[in-house]
Parts: C-alpha cells; structure tokens; sequence
C-alpha cells in the first residue's frame, strides 16, 4: 500500500550504505525492502546515464542543392547576428535547408542545458564559449564532429583545437577567437607624450603608466581594472605565459612559477595605482571609453566592436599596440574569450547542421564577411592571408590592426578548462577581490591558498610541483 | 452648547471620512497605474514608450504593436497552452482534493484515518524548492518534460486543498443525506459526484480559482519544463521577447497586455470567489 | 480460530469495507510519492553528492556543506533576502492592516471598487508587473524619475545601481502584496464579533484602546499566517528578481529563489543546489515554528 511509503523512510535510507546516515529504524517489512531496492534501482538507473551518440557520418549522395532541412540555430548578440547574415549566402549554396537564427539572449546556457538533459527542445546548432566547450563536451550529448571535421584540424590554432576535442573525439569547431593587444587612445598618448612603441614588456606598461598617471595629474590612468573583476587580466596574462589551471589531467595546476609571475605583475599594476576602479560592462565603463579616465584597454580584438558599439564617435582617436611580454623578446599575444559551434546530439538533421557550420566556419568567403561586418576575429587560419588583413582601418586612424591581431597566434599556448572551468574563475575572481583588498599578500602564499580552496571545491587533485616548472 | 458641540464633531467626523476617501481613491489610483501604463504602452508607437515628458495617452491608438505580437511569438498558441495547462491543473486539483476531502471528512470508521491525514497535513510544510530538481529529473527520464503533464501534475494534489475541502464538506454535507444514499444504493462514487460536489460547489471554485492563479502565471516551472516553441505558456512567451541586443518593449507591453487580460477579467468578475479562495487559507490555517 | 486471526480478519475486513476511502485517497499519495516523498529524499541523498544531471555522480560527503559555509554568493543571498523583506514588509503590513480596517468600517464608500483596485496586482502575472516596473523605473526615461525630478529630486538610478535594486524590487513587491494582505486581513477583522467592541465602548475605551487590547490580539493568527507566508515568499521569491533584475547589478540583488535557481539550472550543480535547498528550508521551518509559538502566548 502506498501508505506505507512513509514508514519505510528508515528502510530505505538504511539500505543506502554509503550514506551512513540511519534517521530512525523502523520495522521493516518485505513490501518495504522491496520499494527500497525499485528506489534505489531506480535512482541509480535515473543517475547513469551517459550515452555517446554515433559519430557524425554524411552520405555523399546528396548534393547541396539536394541536402533539406530546417534547422534552429542559437547564438548570442552580434554573433547571431553575423550567423544570421550568413544565410543568404548559405542558401546560395545549399537551397533547401531553412536556417532560423534564434537571438534570445534569455539565459541561454540554462535553456540549452535543460534542453540537453531533456533530450528535447535544443536547437540544432548552437554556440558555446570556447571556455565551455570541454564541460559540454563531456556531456556526451554532443555530435561526434571527428570524422567531419577531422580534416580542419591544422586550420585552427592549437590551443583552441585542443578544448574542442575530449577523449580524441571532436566536439565542437572553433569560430572566432580574441586575440589580446592593447587599444589606446592616440590623442593621450600624444597629449601626454607616451609613444606605444616603446612598450614591449609589461615593466614598460606599468612604467608608461606611471608617467601617465604624473603628466595628467593623476587624471587619466591607464587601464580599467576592478579588484573585484580581475580574472580576464588573469587569464591573459596565465595563457600568455603558459600557465595552467588544470593540468593534462586535470589536476590544479594553478601554483606554479609562471603563475607567480602573472601575480606579481598584477599587484605591481595595482601598487603603482595606475587602474582605474571600474567593473567592466557598467555604464561607467562605457563612459570611460569617451572621456579622458583610461587611456588603455589591455583584451581581446573582440572588443573593438565593444567600442564602435558604444562610442562610435570616437573613430580614428584609437590605435593597437602588442601586448606587452612578461620579457623581452617573449610571446606578445594571449587570447581571451572566443567561441564554438556544437550540434546536440539530439539533433536530427545533422547533415543540415554541419552544412550550415561547415560554411559559416570552415569556409574563407563566410569568416570573412563575419569579420568584416562584426568585428568577429576568425580562428580559421588560412584566411589570416587574406588582403584584408593588411587594410588600413579607419577606426584606428589607419592602422592595420587586423594584421597585428593575427600575429603569432599559432604560438599561443594551450589553456587547459575541464567542465570546471567557469567556477574554477569565481573563485579565483573571488580570491583574487579579497587579496587586492585586504593588503595583497604574496603571490606564492595566495596561489597556495587558491589551489588548496579548488582541489577542495571542485574535488580534484592538485598536480606535483614537478610538472609545473618550465613551460 | 451640546448641539453646537455635536455639530462640530460631526464635521469634523465628515471632514476626516472626506479625506480618507480622497487619500484611498488617491492610492488606489496609484495601484491601478501600472495596469493603465501597461493599457496605453501597448498601444503606442515605439518612440512613444520611452519619451520624456511621458504621454499619458497614446497618440494615435495604435494597433501595430499587436500585429508584431502575432507575428513574431506564437501567442495564440501559447494561449491555449496556458488554458489546456490551466484547465488540466484546476480540473485535477480541485477532483483530486475534493475526494480525498471527502474521503476523509465522510468515513469516521476507517482505519488508520487519521494518521493518514495527519500525515497529509505534514505534507504541507515540505518546501518545494527541496523538489525541483528531483522532479525535473523524474520529468526528464520518463519522457514527460516539455508535455502538459509536466505542468500539470507537480502540485495537482496539494494538502491544503484537501484540508479545506475535508472542512467544508464536514461543516455543508449533512450525514443524514449520505446515509439515504447509500441505503438507496448508490455507489460511493455517485455519492460523491451526485451528493457533496453539487452542495460544495462555492468551495471548488473558490479552489479552483486559487489554482489557477498559481498555474496561469507560473514562470519558473514553465521556463524548466517547457523546451520547444510550441509549447510555450503565455508568461514564458513575454519573458523570452527579452532579447539582448534590443528589448521589444512595444512588442511586450502588447503581449503582457494580452496574458493579463483573461485573469484581470475573471478576476473582476469573480471577485468573491477569488477573495473567498484567498483568505480561506488564513481563517482555517 | 484464534483471537488473534479474530483481530487480524476484522482488520482486514475493516479495511475492505472501507476500500473507498482509500481509494479516494490514494491518487493524493501517489502523486505526493512521485512529486513529493521520493524528491524529497533523493534530494537529501543529493546534498552529499555532486551532480550536473548529464555525467556521473560522484560522493562527495560533507563537501557541499563545507563548500557552502564558504560559499559568499550565498551569504550575500541571504543578506539580500533579509533587506528585501525589511524593506517591504513593513510598509506592507501597515498599509494591508490599515487599508482592512479602513475597509471594513461602515462609512466607507465604493468597498469593492477599492478591494478590486488593491487586489488586481496579486492576480497579474509576475512577468508583467515587473516588465511595467522595468519600464516605470528607467532610468532616463522612467516615469518614477520623471515625477521624482519634477518635485525637485534627483533620479534614482534604480536597476542599475548596486544601492536601488533592493530598493526597487521591494517597491515592486508592496505594490503586489499589499492587497493580498489586505484581503486576508480584512477577513480576519471581520470575524471579529461586534460585541467585543460594543463592550468595549461601554466601558468608556476609546479607539486606540480598543485596537490595541480588542484588535491586535484577535488579529494575531492571521498577522502570523501573513508573516509566515511572507517569510517564505520572499525567502522563495523569483519571477519578481528573475525578471526584473536577474540578481544584478552584480548580486546586488540576488536573493536566496533565485540563487537556488542558478545554481541548479543555470549551473546545474544538482548536489549542491540540494544542500543548500535543504539547509535554508531546515532555517526557514525553524524560523516558522518560532512564529508560530507567538500564537500560543495568552489573548488578554
């Protein structure tokens, strides 16, 4: 009877024995122990369910103008915007597949994981931050891209290859990227006469600000970054100089020597006090884009759009400079942020899909219109050649920042993120915000803190000291 | 001197009634703004909405923002999710705890009755946000996320309503008229449907009504269960018009205006019902 | 036959004639087993596992416990909660109260028209109410602001301001529970016998002392039904902060409702989701039953 169900609480917790916790014994009956056993099945049956779907695999009897379909995909801001420009020409080629770009913004990533769990309601592509690739991936509730795909391996950067694929298998293809330098603002620069280019390490940025901050009295200053907001200037600096949070394995990694390095460069910018205290995306933030506040924006190509969206009037006063190497002569590029496509698995029309991201992303015509219109700085290599990249571009008074943005980016080294990734950054954001506050204590003291707090959060190992030295 | 007196305070008695009217109609303005701000937001152009000095009144009426409404959301069908959804829930709801509130007002002589309604009533203090994802998960792996069943059975039998349905069936069902049925031989069931539904009728709407309201503008739920457009419920369709690079305001103001309608109108209509559902609660609780 | 089987056969028996009921009363158990009991203890069984619902469960003990003690997102939730509801439920009880008595005297006029007027917010769907407040709170073009600037004030940077967000989703909230209250206070006032009051004005009290030794204490169940109920609304509260807010600026104004809801599905970190749920509903039913104990004190 299922009146019963309530008496046999104690039966069943007992029959738990891992969890150990007996709240009360009552008398068992055979009914009881055998709801107990359906439960205990059944949750585990409810807890197992890892699945990989079959690889993608394309009949090549069906021509382009053959292939239907009538495929949604999910993208977010200008991004699927320049997906949704993409269809017209998409439509030359491939007749017959509708395309529906789907621009709610709403939560994505909760609709797209509630959809993924539910086996219903994911579209058929969809985009992911390249940060995120490994965790979904690991779903196994993506498309096995690998025999597809396979062939566009050398046509990406490495480092960004490498978190689109989990256990040898391809998840998910790289579409644009944020290479790093530092925009600046021309007319401060000459006001205050700091020439760019004699920035090479980042001693000479924080020197260079020092200066700015003593020839504007203290008026201007020289980059934008908010104790509380540190982790993007983290993660340029850790990838720049191949430090890791994880290692092949995917255990913390995070207090090694090149992590100390990036440490010390932080807290030398904030003792030199040459930051502006504003969270990025505020109103205030945007504001600083116009005025005389910040005169640099160490981050990604991706935040040009970010200025043209925002203060558009402020064409031609920028211009780019490397980002600066942890020494002379070291890597002057990192990339930060970026982003992937993936079809579920649930997909059902996925040679439509593939078609559709096979064009956008692995074709030069596609990459480089999005680039051209959006802004979105492709991480498909071979059309870093193209003319394009070597226009002269208004916006920054005639500089050829694309060609800078494009300089050295196979050399980037490899940031390993595990499905751990964006919490392993709130706490280092975290920690990060209460060492800048309480008085910056030594690097090497607060990465032995922060890797004890994730191995402990996130239940992973931390990785030998061994493994860490070098590069 | 006494009348003089009894004139002064009675004015002054007058005097404060006048002003508290004019404070309440004041305040009761201020509560029916939004609902107006709403009306006319539907009705303006797009530059309309966010002008400074604000208009009060639309100029021109009109009804464009409607036509995007049907053309870019699928609101009709979103419609009739809320109302099959919502005639699901009250429908299941208000069966569900009438009977076991008969069930439990009606046979004295049950064994263990009363543990079990004991038990019933502790079910109450269990908070749902201890369920969610275990129930997500149940819905998930049968197959019955993004169905009707998915918002129409978590909650479907609350204990609240079957206490108050067990109260009222005690207090307006005489005994004398279930002993004559059942001596007349009509079956249990018939009791219950031919006998103590009809006499508590008052209470089911007032229940019923209580479950709607929950279930009509329930957005968390909705936004968990509900994965594909097509079965989107109206609160979830106003909620998505949220996009990120533009918000729609024209186009949601016209919606809202839309998913709000059916309830204020009930609501005017049955206002006792309502309230009756409403402080049932409290008096009994 | 035994006196035992005696017993035992009656059972039985009892329990078959009085097979309806149970019948009756089932399909409530079935569906509370389903969507009730075995939640609530697999929810249990999850706040010592960590789960996302699409890979493997692993045991973790006390680890979310232990990463919730640290957990400041959470802290500042509550805190925010508890703000939230000082900032609201005061106003909201004494308007409510004031509002119902004001309602329930003889001489007032149009009573349904204002029950109707105080009432509607509770019957519109969240979603909307804090669209219409999104749009009467903007910040350049915001109605509020507008009127705020013509009386000579400054405007309120009321969602984008870390310091008005709690301010303005409990502004949001008196306007929407205000009637609620007021109805059910309003029941309560009127259970109140008229003969206590005609006693009372006999014996020479005047109308703060017939409120206070006649009113508050009759009304005492229902201020405790209505403070239980808006502990736990707002403890719980989420359409309101989802969609007007979503939590922000910052966590500004995050409160527990919808941090429960990110960590569940937007992160979609089941076991800890779990424990938390757990360990908040544990406090707010501690809290709960203290309040309820106020009934328990003497009526004068």
């Amino acid at each position: 009877m299922l009146s019963a169900a309530g008496r046999d609480d104690g039966a069943r917790l007992q029959t738990r024995g891992k969890a150990g916790i007996i709240t009360r014994m009552t008398k068992r009956t055979i009914a009881g122990q055998r709801a107990a056993a359906l439960v205990l099945v059944s949750a585990l049956a409810f807890i197992g369910g890892s699945f990989a779907g079959e690889p993608l695999t394309l009949d090549p009897s069906i021509s382009p103008t053959d292939l239907t379909g009538n495929i949604q995909v999910w993208g977010w801001n200008i991004a699927a915007a320049s997906l949704e420009k993409l269809v017209p020409p998409f439509n030359d080629i491939y007749p017959r597949v509708i395309v529906h770009v789907n621009m709610t913004g709403a939560y994505l990533q909760s609709r797209f994981l509630l959809s993924l769990s539910a086996g219903v309601g994911a579209p058929d592509v969809s985009q992911l931050q390249l940060a995120e690739a490994a965790r979904y991936s690991r779903t196994r509730r993506l498309t096995d891209l690998t025999p597809v795909a396979r062939k566009y391996e050398k046509d990406f950067p490495a480092s960004f290859w490498k978190n689109c694929v989990f256990e040898g298998r391809i998840h998910a293809i790289p579409w644009d990227m944020g290479p790093c330098a530092v925009f600046y603002k021309r007319d401060l620069f000459r006001r205050y006469q700091i020439d760019p280019a004699s920035i090479e390490t980042w001693d000479d940025y924080i020197g260079a600000g020092r200066l700015l901050l003593e020839r504007s009295g203290g008026q201007t200053k020289m980059l934008q970054l908010s104790t509380g907001n540190m982790e993007g200037l983290f993660e340029i600096l850790l990838q720049q100089n191949a430090g890791q949070m994880f290692d092949d394995e995917g255990r913390i990694a995070i207090n090694s020597p090149q992590a100390v390095r990036v440490m010390s460069v932080i807290q030398r910018i904030l003792e030199a006090g040459i930051n502006a205290n504003i969270t990025p995306y505020s109103h205030a933030s945007y504001a600083s884009m116009k005025s005389d506040l910040v005169a640099t924006y160490p981050t990604a190509a991706w935040f040009g759009g970010t200025i043209k969206d925002y203060a558009p009037e402020t064409k031609g006063d920028w211009g780019v400079f490397r980002l600066p190497a942890m020494e002379r002569g070291g890597l002057r590029t990192s990339n930060l942020g970026g982003s992937v496509l993936v079809i579920p698995d649930q997909c059902s029309q996925k040679a439509a899909a593939w078609a559709f991201i096979d064009y956008t992303l692995c074709t030069r015509e596609a990459q480089i219109e999005q680039y051209r219109n959006f802004d979105l700085f492709p991480a498909f290599l071979p059309i870093h050649g193209d003319p394009f990249f070597d226009e002269p571009d208004p916006f920054y008074g005639g500089q050829k920042v694309r060609r800078l943005f494009s300089q050295d980016i196979e050399r980037i080294p490899p940031l390993n993120r595990t499905k751990d990734w964006f919490e392993a950054l709130r706490y280092l954001t975290q920690s990060l915000s209460k060492w800048a506050t309480n008085g910056m204590g030594p690097p090497e003291e607060f990465l032995a803190q922060l890797e004890d707090k994730l191995s402990r959060r996130l239940g992973r190992d931390i990785a030998p000291q061994a493994h860490l030295e070098g590069s | 001197m006494v009348a003089r007196e009894e004139r002064y305070y009675r004015r002054r008695r007058k005097a404060g009634r006048l002003l508290t009217h004019f404070l309440m109609i004041c305040l009761a303005a201020a509560f029916i703004f939004p609902f107006y701000w709403l009306l006319i937001s539907a009705f303006k152009a797009k530059e309309q909405i966010f002008t400074l000095p604000p208009q009060f009144l639309p100029h021109p009426w009109l009804l464009r923002n409607f036509v995007k409404v049907f053309h870019e959301t699928n609101i009709v069908r979103a419609f009739f999710n809320s109302t099959v959804i919502a005639a699901g829930h009250c429908t299941l709801s208000v069966f569900l705890c009438s009977l076991a509130g008969y069930a439990f007002a009606k046979f004295p002589n049950a064994p263990g009755r009363n543990k079990l309604f004991a038990f019933v009533l502790a079910t109450m203090m269990i908070p749902g946000a201890v369920t969610l994802i275990p129930v997500f998960v149940v819905l998930c792996k049968v197959h019955a996320i993004n169905t009707y069943w998915a918002m129409i059975l978590p909650g479907a039998a609350g204990a609240f309503g079957i206490f108050w349905m067990r109260q009222y069936i005690i207090d307006s069902v005489h005994n004398d008229l279930i002993d004559s049925a059942r001596i007349d031989g009509c079956g249990e069931f018939g009791i219950y449907w031919r006998i103590v539904v009809p006499i508590v009728k008052p209470a089911l709407a007032a229940l019923g009504i209580l479950s709607l309201i929950g279930v009509w503008n329930n957005l968390m739920w909705a936004f968990i269960v509900l994965r594909t457009d097509d079965m989107l419920t109206l609160p979830l369709v106003i909620y998505l018009l949220n996009g990120e690079l533009r918000t729609p305001y024209e186009t949601i103001m016209a919606a809202s205006l839309i998913a709000t309608l059916p309830l204020v109108v009930a609501f005017l209509l049955f206002q006792r019902q309502f309230i009756q559902g409403i402080t049932a609660g409290a008096i009994k609780g | 036959m035994s006196s035992v089987a005696a017993r035992r056969n009656s059972l039985r028996s009892r329990i078959w004639r009085h097979r309806h009921f149970y019948l009756f009363i089932s399909p409530f158990f079935v569906l509370f087993g389903i969507f009730g009991l075995y939640p609530l203890l697999f929810s249990f069984y999850l706040s010592f596992a960590r789960w996302d619902g699409l890979t493997e469960l692993t045991w973790a003990g006390l680890g979310n416990f232990a990463a919730l003690v640290h957990d400041e997102v959470f802290f500042t939730s509550l805190w925010n909660t508890f703000a939230i509801g000082v900032l609201y439920v005061p106003p909201m009880f004494i308007g409510a109260f004031v509002f119902a008595i004001i309602l329930n005297t003889t001489w007032l006029k149009f009573r349904a028209f204002f029950r109707a007027a105080f009432f509607m917010p509770v019957v519109t769907p969240m979603v909307v109410v804090a669209i219409v407040f999104i749009l009467l709170y903007g910040q350049e073009a915001g109605l509020i602001n507008y009127l705020a600037a013509r009386m000579g004030f400054q405007p309120i940077p009321w969602l984008v301001s870390e310091q008005w967000s709690k301010p303005a989703i409990a502004l949001l909230l008196v306007w929407r529970w205000t009637g609620y209250n007021m109805v059910l206070m309003l029941a309560g006032l009127q259970g109140i016998s008229n003969e206590y009051y005609e006693a009372a004005r006999i014996e020479g009290a005047g109308a703060f002392q017939r409120m206070w030794h006649i009113t508050l204490p009759l009304m005492r169940p229902i201020f405790i039904f209505c403070s239980i109920m808006s502990l736990i609304g707002t403890v719980y509260m989420f359409d309101e902060v989802f969609v007007l807010t979503q939590g922000g600026p910052g966590t500004s104004s995050t409160n527990f409702g919808l941090y429960l809801f990110n960590v569940s599905f937007v992160d979609f970190k089941f076991g800890y989701a779990s424990c938390m749920a757990y360990t908040v509903a544990f406090f707010v039913f501690i809290t709960s039953l203290f309040i309820l104990r106020l009934r328990r004190s003497e009526l004068t």
